[in-house]
């Protein structure tokens, strides 16, 4: 019974198959029963003669669908297109945006899981008459489950306007996005080496661009062998690439060098000699093999731990830990209370610690190059961080006492256990900027590890922390040879301040560097009114009067206020700017509307394009344009120097370099005044520059 | 069921020989040995071809771009080409249980006749070893071992990655020519070419 159901379903089958031109027809009236449908849209429903327009194949795949990159992989097939176009337009090649991997028992699949566009820019000859431009094409592409694929095609059609010269254009902000996932290039040409089964390849990279989890997308079939791992090494600016190969035969090849979500680098490299020199990076080994997966994170785990126990020590945590051990020895015979504090406090410490793991994460996967700490990188926490450190270091120094954290013997109290959670939290959420070196590796480790496990990480590292007090906590002998409390306890509590003042300096130091000496200024009247509102309060306790709920408002109003006085993004980017300016060549950040009021006002420009990742550009910068003689012969000629910087990906800047034919950085522009724009070399060197303007002159 | 015992030793015999499992085999090397069960519940060995010209074709009867090639005729003429000059198809099916296009010897009997499937034989590698010892990734993935156990191709059926019947007529059909130029005592032009379809459906 069952085989004959069998093969009828099976006869089922083969007749849906013999039957799938008629499907394929009626997909092409409604595309919603693709599984990976296609539309077409055009960045601007105007173009000019001339000139160009970007159309994108919007690739939206079903739930547990996928389709696939230029090069599939093992298996699959890449996108085809056949347009039909009108006299004197012509299709570009497609541009795809960086893939994601699939491996599936051993077969490795190069695909897009999520939604993705595909771009290809139409040039227009200057002979198209005005009026309407019909664009059709049929594109085939195949749709892949982990399970089954079905090869879908579809004919997309979009009329475009021809218009004059004058009329205004206004691109689809659309656009910005799906440029944004594209791999950008790098500015220089790697090599690549095939030896025996061995495929090796050097990519130019600066040492100081951060990459997490590399993987290279070979475009060209038949040279690696696609699910081999792939290991890296980082030798100075060149980063080495060691994987099996398939086959040999190629003079150059090309591909995307992945370095995070929708984060990628196009590469070219043509035939050399690459040896595998340099540091081995943490590869894919962590994902690919769970066992490997695990032992790395017992091993970051240990780490995390002995890292929390060291923060101990740290000048911003200690004084918070010494003092509560001390107070909780004082607890002697309340077995229960002693433990129950403990465990608070290791509640707020481990809490604290796994959420900003959390936002971390979070933060990463939004696509924010944020590090551990990633907190002090904004100033308006700096600055509440500031005011708390110097008010605990009053209140160690024995201003006022503060109700929550307990010295003396209010250990009894009832809010002794919320007391130790908040102490716990505050512990962690100040230590995180002393991890430095003793947690580099661990943390370095959650990156690799999947969310769930990076969380364990910095878990672990609460339970670090928190390690001494338990031990104190749960081990009477630890407890009993503790000093006992006596009048010396005083003097060291107000010893303990010293370092908790160290540490608001070190942050005011930070916060200076980041906004410079007006917030320097504002934060120390800050301080100065926060110590008077404490000392006030405190003279209040002297005197047995409750002046809490007054103190708290007046923090309150003095922190909030503050932040609202403290300079914010505008600032900080003045400051960035001031460092510039400060450089050889001062230059401005680039803008059109800046070039255009340039331009009109007859001074002669030099703009430049550069990104951090672009080793071409460093090296142009300090062969050439970073240079006195350079800096000299421009003041002379008054050239206005702009600078557009290209690191993480900028719409304005995208489409600059694009309108000038690049796909990418370095770009050098010279703006004669009423000339046309002369676009240098992309090697440059103190005479070309200085050249220039002496014929400009 | 009743050829579960032969076909759990020929399973076995198959790890026995294919393993360690070698990545891709290597055109101009010998070509591992294997032992299968057929859809009779025979047992098939490749060494017992010596001396023939072997070709084996990765096989899914739920994947597009093999029923591109079926629907066609296109495959069942290359099988009927190869067996006249005295060549042995092999056909393999390494799809796991429970995936698209595993089949039970009976069902596989069915297709073999309502598609007039020209093969040799019909072999079974549910446990993907005999595929993944050739490094077989697509259906189809074709092989030719020559008379003396050499493999002399891998690669695609032709040279048109597309699930367009129309494009077969324009293809170069890489099989049909190696095995003129085998027969015709010329070595084989195109030795290597990309496989193209979807991925053989292994136990994980």
């Amino acid at each position: 019974m069952t085989s004959d159901f069998r093969l009828f379903s099976i006869m089922l089958m083969f007749a849906a198959l013999f039957l799938a031109p008629a499907a394929q027809a009626q997909n092409r009236l409604g595309n919603a029963e693709l599984n990976v449908p296609a539309t077409l849209v055009a960045e601007s429903q105007q173009v000019k003669a001339g000139e160009s327009v970007t159309l994108a194949f919007v690739m939206e795949p079903k739930p547990t669908w996928h389709g696939y990159w230029e090069n599939p992989g093992d298996a699959g097939i890449g996108m085809s297109f056949d347009w039909t176009l009108p006299a004197g337009v012509t299709a570009g090649t497609a541009k795809f945006q960086v893939p994601d991997r699939l491996l599936i028992s051993g077969i490795m699949n190069y695909i897009y899981k999520g939604d993705y566009a595909v771009l290809v820019t139409l040039s227009l000859s200057d002979a198209v008459r005005p009026g309407p431009l019909p664009i059709s094409v049929k594109s085939e592409w195949l749709s892949c489950t982990d399970e089954i694929c079905v090869p879908e095609q579809d004919e997309l059609s979009i009329t475009l306007q021809v218009v004059g010269k004058d009329a205004s254009v206004v691109p689809d902000k659309k656009f910005d996005g799906f440029r944004a996932a594209l791999p950008r290039p790098l500015g220089s040409e790697g090599s690549f080496a095939v030896d025996g089964d061995l495929f090796r390849l050097s990519i130019p990279l600066p040492a100081d661009i951060e990459i997490d989890q590399p993987y290279f997308f070979i475009l060209e079939d038949g040279v690696v062998d696609y699910a081999a791992p792939q290991t890296f090494n980082r030798d100075g600016d060149r980063l080495i690439l060691e994987t099996g190969a398939r086959g040999d035969g190629f003079e150059s090849i090309s591909g995307i060098l992945k370095i995070g979500d929708h984060n990628g680098f196009l590469v070219t490299a043509s035939k050399g000699e690459v040896a595998m020199t340099g540091l081995p990076l943490t590869g894919e080994s962590a994902t690919n093999s769970s066992e490997a997966g695990t032992s790395l994170l017992f091993v970051a785990l240990g780490g995390a731990i002995l890292g929390g126990l060291l923060l101990n020590l740290m000048p911003c945590v200690f004084p918070i830990l010494s003092l509560k051990a001390i107070s909780l020895a004082k607890a002697g015979g309340n077995e229960a209370v002693v433990r129950r504090d403990a465990l608070a406090y290791t509640a707020g410490v481990v809490l604290v610690a796994t959420a900003l793991g959390a936002v971390l994460l979070g933060l990463r996967a939004s696509g924010a190059a944020v590090g551990w700490a990633f907190q002090l990188q904004d100033p308006r926490i700096i600055f509440v961080l500031l005011a708390l450190v110097t008010a605990i270091g009053l209140n160690l120094a024995g201003l006022f006492e503060l109700p929550n954290i307990n010295f003396g013997n209010k250990l009894t109290r009832k809010d002794g256990a919320a007391g130790s959670f908040w102490t716990g939290a505050l512990a962690a959420f100040v230590a995180t900027p002393c991890t430095g070196p003793f947690m580099a590796a661990a943390l370095g480790a959650t990156i690799v590890l999947p969310p769930i496990a990076a969380l364990v990480i910095f878990a672990g590292l609460g339970v670090g922390l928190a390690l001494p007090f338990l031990l104190i906590a749960f081990v009477p002998a630890i407890r009993s040879r503790l000093p006992k409390p006596g009048p010396w306890l005083d003097s060291f509590r107000k010893i303990m301040a010293i370092p908790m003042f160290l540490t608001g300096i070190g942050l005011i130091w930070l916060l200076g560097r980041q906004i410079g000496t007006d917030a320097l200024g504002l934060s120390l009247v800050f301080l100065l009114t926060v110590s008077l509102i404490l000392w006030w309060f405190g003279g209040g306790q002297m005197k047995d009067l409750s002046r809490g709920a007054l103190t708290s408002a007046a923090m309150v109003a003095a922190i909030v206020g503050g932040i609202i006085a403290l300079p914010g993004q505008e600032a900080m980017k003045n400051q960035k700017l001031a460092h510039a300016s400060g450089a050889t060549l001062p230059s401005e950040p680039f803008s059109e509307t800046r070039l255009s009021e340039l331009r009109a006002s007859g001074q002669p420009v030099f703009a430049y394009f550069t990104a951090d990742w672009c080793i071409t550009c460093k090296a142009n910068e300090a062969a050439a344009i970073q240079r006195s003689e350079t800096a000299e012969a421009f003041k002379a000629a008054d050239v206005a120097v702009l600078m557009g910087d290209w690191t993480r990906p900028d719409p304005v800047i995208s489409r600059f370099l694009e309108k000038h034919g690049r796909a990418g950085v370095p770009l050098y522009l010279y703006y004669a005044p009423g000339k046309e724009p002369v676009i240098l070399p992309q090697i440059l060197t103190v005479a070309t520059l200085t050249e220039l303007v002496g014929k400009a002159v | 069921m009743r050829n579960f015992p032969a076909f759990t030793a020929a399973t076995i015999a198959a790890i026995a020989l294919a393993s360690p499992l070698a990545a891709a085999q290597r055109n101009g090397a010998i070509a591992q040995d294997f032992k299968l069960t057929d859809v009779n519940g025979k047992t098939v060995q490749l060494s017992q071809f010596r001396g023939k010209t072997v070709v084996l074709e990765w096989h899914n009867p739920g994947c597009p771009f093999v029923a591109k090639h079926y629907n066609s005729g296109n495959m069942q003429a290359t099988q009927t080409a190869a067996l006249q000059q005295g060549a042995v198809w092999l056909t393999i099916n390494s799809g796991a249980k429970g995936k698209q296009g595993h089949m039970t010897g009976v069902e596989a009997k069915a297709l073999i006749a309502e598609q007039k499937i020209r093969s040799t034989h019909y072999l079974f590698d549910t446990r993907g070893v005999v595929g993944k010892a050739y490094g077989a990734k697509t259906t189809p993935h074709m092989y030719i071992i020559d008379g003396s156990g050499t493999l002399v191709y891998q690669g695609g059926i032709d040279d048109k990655p597309t699930a367009n019947v129309a494009d077969i007529k324009t293809a170069r059909n890489h099989v049909l020519a190696a095995l003129k130029e085998i027969k015709a005592g010329d070595r084989v032009s195109v030795a290597q070419a990309r496989p193209y379809g979807c991925s053989v459906k292994y136990a994980s």
